[in-house]
């Protein structure tokens, strides 16, 4: 009689991929060079480049590099892990494991969300350092709070850029294709409102832009935004990242059938 | 449905597309299954040959869930492939063997107990568990070191250990003693006659015809997509033309004296291969009538001639019923 | 006793360089497709100096400084296709198991790592013209016709030395499990120390002095230099600077390669990744 359950693992299965993730981070830990290097180089050019932007200027350097850097940590590193399991050839035996492997990114995405943490904790610390001071905050706790929210967003969206690696294996190329292109879409540096009007419905399809103006909204005082306040920023953030969730199951069901069909599963 | 049967697959179709060249390239489709017809019983070893590029391995990931079929219908313990992927993940094992497929920077007990995981072995039977199939292994002075440091032997008997990990009601083991020494190679073939008393049922794709021979009771042949031999191997020995074999070699045979070896009775099939000037020309026997003695004296005027005879082996049915569909 | 065939066949350099000039970009360097060539040459250059012109107007800093991103990062972005893609080959190579039957070839290094730079010295190239095609008509950057000989110069030699310095990056990465961390860590460090997004004089003393040690600080400078009409005097004090960085990272890189080779044999993490 087969000792493994098809229903009641999937919990597990995401906290044995998050252990598995810390264990091949233990196991190579030169990642934590380019992981405080990126985040040490964003916080001073980006402390650089907002010189002018008057009082607060600290403030956005901070989220502006914070979220450049957890950016990377938080989606790349997602889609990365997938790439690695092609690479290392475990996509198959995982794939084939009865627990849907949106479980098993999960947990992966969690550790990225602490890695991400790490990197926003190293650009406040670079900013303050090079500013001689920390930034003026009008509310501190609600400030970590959503910054804490913004990576939830994220990973909502982390999901889906591991979805597209076992897509393709193709998918790594796209995405360096494609990272600035996020970046100014959902407005990680500057605000979207900056940006031709016509492209703002477009970030507004991705949660972390809706968080985003939410924390600045709470954070720099006479912040305009999209204007209409960080409470609705807060609810369509919520909104939208319950859309991600409640697709990814869907989303990577036609993903893996796609990949069975193609049979390009074992390819690298 | 039969229940009887472990795998029942009907007029399988698997076709692959790919590119060629650099911009952009055209699109060609290679089909790798042309109508496999197969039924598998359950509670026994059955044996996959064939040559490289035959579809094996396609067939055993079709089989395991891990590749779609283009057409056909396929089940594999009463449940379709493609429906009940879900069902079947956790009564299925797979060991695809090779160099990839582990996580090398970590080592064989943390593979395991993450591939537990996956598949939900309970938490109070998993490090019992895992110590078990890794004693079965004999990986156990090893468990705690990185798989990195394995040697390819080691990182297959590592497979097997994964795919016996849950249990499963039935393993796909595609080559699995690839790469093993010969101890190893024989603790394995021990290991899977011993999973079959324990009631699971192996499907083996292998290339070492001996190994076919020694495990399995009956066996298929798969050559360019299709099956084109299922059957014991006594049957398939008759079908190839007698269990008997009789091997004459000498510096050169004239025509007539081939003639005459074909015209002996119970002979079936005469087939000569030459080895620089060594000529050998291979006998199947269906009767006794004809021995090494009826054929030496058949052959005058040799004095180095060599006549001695075997059992028709697995390798020799295989080689006859890949070189009949050859032409 | 039978001589072996290789060593009677010797491949000889031109055939090593041009082997892997033809087969690294899509067998390792991660030019599979023509598409990825296209999106290397068009869209990176693209978005991320857009990225950084709203960056710099969210900061006031003005038409002058947005001209001087749009042609720091019409530059910056060949780190992809040069220092990331050419480093990025140890990785691949050691994934596909072709490391070991690489090194143990009789083939001569130096044809063999030149060979593999060639395609990507042609694809940051015309990453860097693209870029700076943007950098003319999308940001206003005034390029006059009378600078181009020049400014090909400088981004012939830049294109130059930023695949020699990638190919130093992947000697190093022998050494360790993923070359990829190299390639992340020199594509941020390029956008603080070389004067892609603001002067390099911005900068304290010592950071200064980290960033004259890479390629794409000279080639940023000689760049610059050119569109600004500076005289053949400056151009080719700073034409020499790019050239002998590009040297000294072919140079070391040869060195480090016959180095990590070595330790990597002896401590068998030429087949870790």
């Amino acid at each position: 009689m087969t000792l493994a359950t098809s229903e009641a693992s999937r919990t597990r299965a995401t906290g044995a991929s998050l252990r598995l993730a810390i264990l091949l981070f233990v196991a190579d830990p030169q990642w934590l060079v380019p992981s405080t290097v990126a985040p040490i180089v964003f916080g001073l050019v980006s402390f650089e480049l907002f010189r002018g932007e008057g009082p607060y200027f600290l403030t956005y350097a901070i989220l502006g590099a914070g979220m450049m850097s957890m950016w990377g940590q938080t989606l790349y590193g997602s889609g990365w892990a997938t790439g690695q399991d092609r690479n290392l050839g475990t996509l198959e035996p995982t794939i084939q494991a009865p627990t849907p492997y949106l479980y098993v990114v999960l947990g992966r995405i969690i550790w990225n969300v602490v890695a991400g943490l790490f990197g926003g904790l190293v650009v406040y610390l670079v900013v303050v350092l090079a500013a001689g001071g920390p930034p003026q905050l009008p509310n501190p706790l609600l400030f970590v709070v959503l910054f804490v929210f913004v990576m939830v967003t994220l990973a909502s969206v982390g999901v889906v850029f591991a979805a597209a690696f076992v897509y393709s294996r193709y998918a790594g190329f796209i995405q360096n294709v494609g990272e600035f292109a996020f970046y100014i879409g959902t407005g990680c540096m500057f605000p979207v409102v900056l940006l031709p009007f016509w492209t703002n419905p477009i970030a507004l399809l991705f949660p972390p832009t809706w968080a985003l103006d939410a924390l600045r909204y709470v954070s720099i005082p006479g912040y305009a935004g999209f204007g209409w306040g960080w409470g609705w920023d807060l609810a369509g953030a919520v909104a939208v990242t319950g859309v991600y969730a409640a697709i990814a199951g869907t989303v990577f069901t036609r993903v893996e059938r796609h990949v069975l069909e193609t049979g390009d599963l074992s390819d690298y | 449905m039969n229940d009887d049967l472990a795998i029942e697959v009907r007029d399988l179709v698997r076709t692959f597309e790919s590119r060629k060249g650099f911009f952009f390239g055209e699109k060609t489709h290679t089909e790798a299954l042309k109508g496999v017809e197969l039924n598998v019983g359950r509670g026994a070893i059955f044996g996959l040959l064939g040559p490289n590029g035959a579809g094996k391995t396609t067939l055993t990931k079709i089989l395991s869930t891990l590749l779609l079929p283009t057409s056909g219908t396929v089940q594999v313990l009463g449940h379709d492939v493609v429906k009940d992927t879900s069902w079947l993940r956790s009564r299925i094992g797979l060991v695809l063997g090779g160099e990839r497929g582990l996580y090398n920077r970590i080592n064989a007990r943390e593979n395991l107990r993450y591939f537990a995981d996956l598949y939900g072995i309970p938490a109070s039977e998993r490090d019992r568990r895992i110590t078990e199939v890794i004693e079965r292994v004999d990986l156990t002075w090893a468990a705690d070191r990185r798989v990195e440091e394995y040697s390819r032997g080691m990182k297959q008997k590592l497979h097997i250990a994964r795919g016996i990990l849950h249990r499963p009601e039935i393993l796909f083991l595609d080559e699995p003693t690839i790469g093993l020494d010969p101890k190893s190679a024989r603790e394995t073939r021990k290991l899977v006659r011993s999973l079959v008393v324990e009631g699971v049922t192996i499907f083996l794709t292998t290339h070492y015809m001996f190994e076919a021979e020694e495990l399995c009771p009956r066996v298929a042949v798969l050559s360019k997509g299709k099956i084109v031999a299922n059957d014991s191997i006594a049957g398939l020995r008759s079908r190839v033309g007698g269990d008997r074999t009789i091997e004459v070699e000498a510096y050169g045979f004239e025509d007539r004296e081939i003639d005459r070896l074909k015209g002996l009775p119970g002979v079936s099939k005469v087939a000569g291969e030459a080895f620089g000037p060594l000529m050998r020309l291979t006998l199947r026997v269906r009767t006794d009538d004809t021995t090494p003695e009826t054929v030496q004296g058949l052959l005058p005027g040799h004095p180095e001639l060599s006549v001695r005879e075997r059992r028709t082996s697995l390798e020799d049915i295989y080689l006859d019923l890949v070189e009949e569909e050859a032409q | 006793m039978a001589t072996p065939i290789a060593t009677a066949y010797r491949p000889a350099f031109w055939r090593t360089f041009w082997t892997n000039a033809i087969l690294a970009p899509r067998t390792s360097l991660g030019f599979m497709r023509l598409d990825f060539v296209l999106g290397t040459v068009f869209i990176i250059p693209l978005t991320q100096m857009v990225f950084f012109a709203f960056v710099v107007q969210l900061g006031n800093g003005g038409s002058a400084l947005i001209e001087f991103t749009a042609v720091g990062n019409a530059v910056a972005t060949v780190t992809y296709s040069s220092v990331f893609s050419v480093c990025q080959t140890t990785d691949t190579e050691k994934q596909q198991g072709t490391m070991e039957h690489l090194l143990v070839s009789p083939a001569n290094r130096f044809a063999l790592y030149l060979g593999r730079g060639l395609i990507p010295i042609l694809i940051s190239f015309a990453t860097v013209c693209v870029g700076l095609a943007y950098a003319a008509f999308l940001f206003h950057v005034p390029i006059p016709l009378s600078t181009i000989p020049g400014l090909a110069i400088s981004v012939v030699l830049t294109a130059l030395a930023m695949v020699g310095f990638g190919l130093l990056l992947g000697g190093v990465a022998l050494y360790l499990r993923t070359s990829i961390i190299l390639g992340n860590i020199f594509l941020f460090i390029g956008l603080l120390l070389s004067g892609v997004n603001f002067p390099v004089s911005n900068l304290p003393l010592p950071l200064q002095y980290i960033g004259d040690a890479l390629p794409l600080t000279w080639g940023l400078a000689a760049i610059r230099g050119a569109i600004a009409g500076d005289s053949l005097g400056t151009l080719g004090y700073l034409w020499g600077a790019v050239a002998l960085s590009g040297i000294v990272s072919v140079g070391l890189a040869m060195g480090l390669w016959g180095f990590f080779e070595r330790r990597a044999l002896a401590t068998g993490s030429i087949a870790r990744f």
